[in-house]
């Protein structure tokens, strides 16, 4: 029988209580108990980015972030974005640049991106380049994910606005 | 018992702590049986794939005010081994005086993995590889090793060439928490160059990576450091090159000799990434080409 | 009453979003791994990790008496079934094993951990054999024999001919002959292999929630395997995290997982690791090419002949059989007289070869385009002027008897080359050669592919039935699978724009046997031209019954209607009569309701090949030419793809967007096969199953791209329209070595273009070989 721990975080703008096992990661917790598929499990050790979420408002690798590490700290994944009116500019711009086919990595791409956006304004296109070597994608060749970053952070209204 | 990939669960977390003080965490250790988890993107894969264990008590330090910061002490500069990777790509002070290590964290992974790996848990994974690993060496790095014994923190410094010993390990007892990392602060403007090998610009363990950090005293170099990553069982300190180039013009002979007395010194394997054959030849050629671009500065 | 009506734009060649990027992109599109039913159970497999050993005993009751393990299974407890192109693979593995992945048993327990664990307390009883890992060794006698059936290790050979190659060596003015190694790699699909299998316990009825990109093949063949009856079969395809061919056959975790959910009276969901996906997964099929071509001063080639090898690893899948795509570039990429070809699979205890986008083009352009060059070179002809002498035309029918109807051939070698700046740099590359380690080049290659489907089954059509509601909302149920190329989108805009309504009005269904019609599946980049054909198809028909009611409805004859903007209009000054809602209401609630419910089959006029191989395999055939600018660092060998350009013959443009996302994405896999992916097998295991050192192309890697459309505009294609999902991969590779060869004058025949590969070259051919 693991170790269970209890932990209290916000999850999608919205406090959470939970108790999991100590060993389990942010990436089983979220597809596991809290039912939160958006999240993908690409690898399993960080070299993908496919399970990137927002931890305090930095990017990081659920797949190899305990969950009892994020004990008192603020979650985002893919589904805090959707229903989040600043990410909205980043996700019109990601379908309508042509960023999403088989969308596996897309999760991970627009949280990426959300951080990208976060992070770096003024940012050149290789500079959007080198912010996603952390995020695989086997389809898109990146072209238009960089596009689809490139416009959200061109966007006059910053990345909101439904 | 295994998890999903195969690893061994026959040893679980039995207990989980997440002290707040350098005092309790050295406690915790010196109870035995206890591993430390700072960002936990070295530690967690290890698990994930088998090539390490859980231990029983697992020590989470995230919380330890005490291990974060950069700061300016006593004509040295000062840094908690709980800062990140980005933290050590944006910090002023890292910039000022240490531009060889915010350049090696620009090579590091990638953002996710930056925001989360720590100063001091690349130190104590104490991989051959280690791309922090070349520029603290350059940079005469020294580890502040804590314990504490019946109630009493005690602490010794080890240069960082004595504390790395093989690869993925360290002269750290069980009972030793990393809380300090201490850069000497040189007055003199530095020349310094870091190469990773690569196809990428990060996202790679290295093959081979190269640096040079040194002064410049008109056309010859002084307080020379050459340190080699992913050649040796543990990142090199090329000391028979720093010997060739030390107070010397640096012309082609000097360096010629400086790079045949670093092959030398390397001992490189031969493994999926690359062969030894060729990770000599990699040191040659990317030495001399640092060597060479330290001149043209 | 009339209204005057503004033109309509025309969807043909706009850049259309693609219709589930949305649900994609908030997190909320379900793939296999996100689908759980109730009281589903994990399975598990149990793998060799042996090469080549005789199983002697496996001992299960531990596992079984695991509280919380509902079944444990072998081959002992499953149908003697075989699967696999040739039939030779039994999905667990009873007598031998023949390579690292086969399959000795498989848990279906409660939880991962519990099925770990019953697979830990699972004991198996060896007696190794002898290996059998160069595949060159396969045929003497000597040899191990990796199946009992199969003397010397044949699994499969090819051979075709055409003209005389004796006589085509005898008219050359020159010849020369090259041997060329083509490597192993992988899909490395982002979404990991998993499947759901699911029988219901009253009717006994099976679904199958699996990403096959072929569910009405696999409907039949799961059959036979599971001794089910075929119609008790449902296959439904959850959204899939990447196909690229890797999901053409079946492999041995789909049946297992059905193995398992009968036995355990519970639905089984099995999903790999990421390591297992790498070691599990079929690998693009390796190649030992020997190519010996010639051509005559005047610039025309005369013949080929080629001699391949091709490693089939322990079990046949569909990599033994890309030989019948690459005696199509042999014989036909280019205008050559005589060919001949000869190809060899033979059995080793290596890992097995499946599809994989470009099944077999890439290795076959790879050679092809290298002698392109070479020969070129030999009679002192530009190399752009080389290819364009040889180059074919639209009418042609090449050696194979494939009929280029529509031919953009010599339009993709100009518009690349100009673009490019080709010979201009190519020259300059060889006259102003840099002093430094850093050279550049630039290089060229082209492709044919089939582009109208491919007849290697016995149809190779598609069924689409076409529904349209009281609102104007159509329905479009196509046995087309979307495997994230944008084919619904595409089937959308074709139908939209016959019966003149907004792409808003339109839902795809094309992930269910029980509702989809026919349709062969996802491979030879077949989709847009068969599915499109298929849809077009369905739509006339029922604008065709529209245009009658409404014809009745407003007394103007038919031929002077039209339907556009979501109405019927007069075809010549468009304005519009009535709404085409208003008028499908009205034709449902008549006295003889009508629906508007139309299906059309699509059977491409192709034809089966002969015994010979020759024949008329698809409707219409895709070119390209890329024009790749690399820098070569000789100090360390590393290859930087600086820019790619791009020019490919795709027919029409239906969707302009989803178009460029595919050719951008296809040269970026060219670009990893090229330079930086390489699955290590060595000794038989695979040394590199992560993403940490299996080195996909990453974004600050991408080169600057030009993509230039040809549209030949195709007579049988959907408004013109040929398939493109594989082209873009294919000739990149090619390119590659053309333009490492400009910039070091040294030509390398081995894939990959790793830098240790490269620098191990360079030193070679300076004569300062490696120790």
């Amino acid at each position: 029988m693991p170790l269970f721990h209890e932990i209290g975080f916000v999850l999608n703008g919205s406090p959470i209580r939970l108790s999991v096992p100590v060993t389990m990661t942010v990436l089983e917790m979220l597809r596991g108990p809290l039912n939160l598929t958006g999240t993908k499990y690409g690898c399993g050790e960080g070299e993908c980015g496919a399970c990137t979420v927002l931890v305090d408002g930095l990017s990081l690798n659920a797949c190899i972030l305990l969950a009892v590490e994020c004990d008192g700290r603020e979650i985002t994944s893919i589904e805090g974005l959707a229903a989040d009116p600043a990410a909205a500019g980043l996700r019109r711009a990601f379908v309508e640049a042509g960023a999403v086919q088989c969308g596996f990595c897309t999760p991970g791409m627009v949280v990426q991106g959300k951080y990208l956006l976060d992070t770096r304004t003024g940012t050149d296109r290789a500079a959007i380049a080198r912010g996603l070597e952390g995020n695989l994608c086997r389809c898109t060749g990146y072209r238009k994910v960089v596009d689809a970053i490139e416009r959200a952070m061109g966007s006059t209204e910053g990345a909101g606005g439904d | 018992m295994h998890n999903s990939d195969g690893s061994n669960t026959a040893v679980t977390v039995r207990a989980y702590h997440v002290p707040q003080s350098v005092s309790t965490a050295t406690a915790l250790l010196a109870q035995g049986e206890a591993a430390v988890i700072a960002g936990g993107t070295d530690l967690v894969p290890q698990q994930r794939t088998g090539s390490g264990t859980w231990q029983p008590v697992l020590v989470s330090i995230r919380r330890i005010k005490a291990l974060r910061g950069v700061r300016e002490q006593a004509g040295q500069l000062w840094l908690g081994p709980l800062t990140t990777v980005s933290e050590l790509l944006c910090d002023p002070l890292i910039a000022r005086y240490a531009p060889v290590l915010a350049r090696a964290a620009d090579c590091f992974a990638s953002s996710q993995i930056r925001n989360a790996a720590t100063l001091g848990g690349n130190i104590c994974n104490a991989s051959p590889a280690g791309d922090l690993l070349v520029p603290l060496m350059l940079l005469d790095a020294e580890v502040e090793l804590s314990c504490s014994r019946d109630g009493v923190i005690s602490m010794r410094c080890l240069p960082i060439e004595e504390f790395l010993v093989g690869p993925g390990s360290t002269q750290r007892q069980p009972a030793e928490l990393l809380t300090g990392i201490r850069l000497p602060l040189v007055d003199a403007a530095r020349i310094f160059v870091f190469e990773k090998f690569g196809t990428r610009p990060a996202l790679d363990i290295a093959t081979v990576s190269v640096g040079l950090l040194a002064v410049a005293a008109g056309e010859r170099l002084q307080q020379v450091r050459v340190a080699l990553g992913a050649v040796a069982p543990v990142v090199l300190r090329a000391r028979a090159a720093e010997a060739v180039l030390e107070g010397r013009r640096l012309d082609n002979e000097a360096i010629t000799a400086a790079v045949a007395a670093a092959l030398e010194e390397i001992n490189p394997i031969d493994d999926v990434r690359a062969s030894g054959w060729y990770r000599s030849e990699l040191v040659c050629n990317l030495l001399t080409r640092v060597l060479r671009n330290a001149v043209v500065s | 009453m009339t209204e005057k009506h503004e033109p309509v734009a025309s969807l043909i060649g706009q850049r259309i979003p693609k219709q589930d990027a949305p649900e994609k992109v908030n997190g909320r599109a379900r793939y296999v791994h996100d689908i759980n039913l109730p009281g589903q159970l994990v399975g598990k497999i149990l793998r060799s990790g042996r090469l080549h050993a005789r199983i002697l005993a496996i001992d299960v009751a531990a596992a079984r008496a695991l509280p919380g393990v509902h079944a444990v299974i072998t081959a002992a407890d499953v149908p003697t079934q075989t699967i696999g192109v040739t039939r030779d693979n039994p999905p667990l593995k009873g007598d031998k094993v023949r390579c690292e992945r086969d399959e000795i048993a498989a848990v279906a327990a409660e939880t991962e951990e519990l099925a770990d664990a019953a697979l830990a307390l699972i004991t198996v009883e060896y007696e190794d054999l002898p290996l059998l890992l160069d595949v060159a060794a396969a045929r003497e006698a000597e040899a191990p024999l990796i199946h009992d059936d199969k003397p010397g290790n044949i699994a499969l050979q090819f051979d075709y001919e055409h003209g005389d190659v004796v006589k085509g060596e005898a008219e050359s003015d020159v010849v020369i002959e090259d041997r060329f190694g083509l490597h192993y790699v992988t899909h490395a699909c982002m979404g990991v292999s998993g499947v759901i299998a699911d029988f219901d316990d009253i009717t006994g009825n099976l679904t199958l929630y699996s990403n096959t990109q072929v569910p009405f093949l696999h409907k039949r063949e799961f059959a036979e395997v599971l001794e089910l009856d075929p119609n008790r079969i449902r296959i439904i395809q959850p959204t899939i995290g990447g196909g690229f061919g890797s999901k053409l056959d079946i492999y041995p975790f789909e049946p297992i997982c059905v193995y398992l959910a009968r036995a355990a009276g519970r639905p089984v969901k099995l999903v790999f690791s990421r390591a297992e996906e790498f070691l599990a997964s079929p690998t693009r099929q390796p190649a030992r090419v020997l190519l010996r071509s010639g051509c005559r001063n005047d610039g025309r080639l005369t013949f080929r002949k080629v001699d391949m090898l091709l490693d089939n690893g322990g079990y046949t899948s569909w990599g033994a059989t890309t030989p019948m795509v690459m005696m199509q570039t042999f014989s036909s990429l280019y205008r050559v007289p005589h060919c001949l070809y000869h190809s060899t699979a033979a059995y080793t205890n290596n890992p097995y070869a499946g599809s994989f986008r470009g099944y077999g083009n890439l290795q076959a352009t790879f050679a092809v385009e290298a002698h392109m060059d070479k020969l070129a070179d030999a009679i002192g002809m530009d190399p752009l002027e080389f290819r364009l002498l040889n180059a074919q035309e639209a009418g042609e029918v090449s050696g194979q008897g494939m009929h280029f109807r529509s031919c953009g051939f010599k339009d993709c070698l100009r518009t690349a080359a100009d673009r490019s700046d080709y010979l201009a740099r190519r020259q300059q590359n060889i006259e102003q050669r840099s002093t430094g380690p850093v050279q550049r080049g630039v290089g060229m290659a082209s492709m044919l592919h089939v582009g109208g489907g491919a007849k290697i089954y016995p149809s190779d059509g598609c069924g689409t039935i076409l529904k349209l509601d009281d609102f104007g909302h159509v329905t479009i149920l196509t046995g087309a699978s979307e495997i994230g190329q944008g084919s619904e989108t595409v089937l959308s805009q074709l139908v939209c724009e016959e019966l003149g309504l907004p792409l808003t009005s339109v839902t795809v269904v094309n992930n269910d046997t029980d509702i989809t019609p026919w349709d062969v599946g996802v491979h030879a980049s077949r989709t847009t031209f068969i599915a499109g054909n298929a849809a077009v198809g369905a739509a006339r028909l029922a604008k065709e019954k529209i245009l009658k009611a409404a014809a009745a409805a407003t007394g103007q004859p038919m031929q002077e209607l039209d339907l556009r903007g979501g109405g019927i209009v007069q075809r010549q000054d468009g304005s519009t009569l009535m709404t085409l809602d208003k008028l499908l209401r009205s034709m449902h609630f008549q006295d003889k309701a009508d629906l508007v419910i139309t299906s059309y089959y699509y059977e491409p006029p192709s034809v089966h090949q002969d015994d010979q191989h020759k024949g008329d395999v698809s409707a219409a055939y895709a070119w390209a030419c890329q024009v790749v600018e690399v820098e070569v660092d000789s100090d360390t060998g590393v290859v930087r793809l600086l820019k790619c350009t791009a020019a490919h013959d795709v027919g029409r443009v239906i969707n302009r967007l989803g178009i460029e996302g595919q050719i951008e994405g296809g040269i970026v896999m060219g670009q990893g096969y090229a330079l930086s992916e390489d699955l290590a097998i060595r000794d038989g295991h695979c040394l590199n199953p992560g993403f940490r050192d299996y080195k996909l192309i990453t974004a600050p890697e991408v080169p600057e791209l030009d993509l230039s459309f040809i549209e030949t505009m195709d007579g049988e294609g959907p408004r013109g329209a040929k398939g493109v999902g594989e082209a873009p991969a294919i000739c990149v590779a090619a390119a590659v070595a053309n333009a490492i060869e400009n910039a070091t004058g040294v030509r390398i025949y081995q894939l990959p273009f790793t830098p240790e590969n490269v620098y191990r070259a360079l030193r070679a051919a300076a004569h300062d070989p490696p120790v």
